[in-house]
């Protein structure tokens, strides 16, 4: 009998939607589970997906009757993803300056980093959807990013209602 | 003597980043209305996982999708379902990135302005959670292609 082949991350990651909502028929719902349970990267993607789908659970169907969403971002935000830093991500965003000086930075620690250090290893190869924001305002209302690992697409989320309105 | 240099030099550097670039860049907005279930539109089916990851919602539907040719430089307005406009002026290209100024505007108010630098065929998203009413949001897709 031939052994069946392990999941990789490019089979795991189309399904981790479907795994969340118990879509998947058994075998590949274990496969998943399996691969999950050994692969840090979509272990994490896992995570933020059932943070997700229980935040939207427990305020969506809650409140569907009113749909009053007002106290939903609140409570998706600091599960998203925890490691975004949005707040301090979005007072530097607003200052072009501030990149300049961290750009300044960045050049002034490659060069006085030495020769014998091994450098540090960055992505260098830009993600297919990569934006990079140099800055953003909004009039009223709250805005944050959110940023897809994979692929790199970026999402500016702005949560305005009528009471934003200055 | 000073003011003299700048303008050739600015020239110069407006020429130099024409080079190679057509006279448009192809942008393409889609207003795409995400909510909790539903059926997805067939061709959001391969973005579905990347939106959900992102927004939550489950069920996404396009409400309005338009491509045009952007003249570089200029100001162009894409209307949105509920009185929307996307402002988008593509400034230039870095690399294989797309420079440009995007701006949402609902009536009066900008609900978005931002300078941004979007890689050359990638997109990105806008959602827009408005009306407290409605469940739901509506996501604005970006693809810029130069």
């Amino acid at each position: 009998m031939m052994a069946e082949r392990a999941m990789t991350c490019e089979d795991a990651a189309p399904l981790l939607d479907a795994f969340v909502d118990a879509e998947l028929e058994g075998a590949t719902l274990i496969a998943v589970a399996r691969h999950a349970a050994g692969c840090p990267s979509c272990d994490t993607t896992l995570r933020e997906l059932i943070a997700l789908h229980e935040a939207l659970e427990s305020h969506g169907r809650a409140d569907a009757e009113s749909v009053d969403l007002s106290g939903l971002w609140p409570v998706l935000e600091p599960q998203l993803d925890a490691t975004d830093a949005r707040r301090a991500w979005r007072r530097r965003l607003r200052s072009a300056q501030v990149w300049g000086g961290l750009a300044l930075a960045a050049s002034a620690l490659f060069f006085l980093s030495g020769p014998q250090q091994r450098p540090t290893q960055v992505a260098t190869r830009a993600r297919p959807n990569q934006a990079v924001i140099e800055r953003i305002d909004s009039e009223g209302g709250r805005f944050e990013l959110r940023r897809e690992r994979k692929n790199g697409t970026t999402l500016i989320m702005v949560s305005a209602t009528a009471d934003d309105v200055p | 003597m000073k003011r003299v240099g700048v303008v050739p030099i600015c020239v110069v550097t407006i020429l130099l980043l024409s080079v190679g670039r057509g006279v448009a860049l192809e942008v393409q907005v889609t207003a795409v209305e995400a909510s909790y279930e539903g059926p997805s539109d067939p061709q959001l089916l391969q973005l579905r996982p990347r939106l959900r990851r992102l927004v939550g919602y489950r069920a996404f539907r396009v409400l309005q999708d338009e491509r045009r040719n952007c003249p570089w430089r200029s100001m162009a307005a894409f209307s949105l379902p509920g009185g929307r406009l996307v402002h988008i002026m593509p400034k230039g290209m870095r690399a294989d990135e797309v420079m440009m100024h995007v701006q949402v505007v609902h009536g009066l108010r900008a609900l978005v302005d931002t300078d941004l630098r979007l890689q050359n065929r990638g997109v990105m998203l806008i959602g827009l959670d408005e009306d407290v009413q409605a469940p739901g949001i509506l996501l604005i897709m970006l693809k810029a292609v130069e």
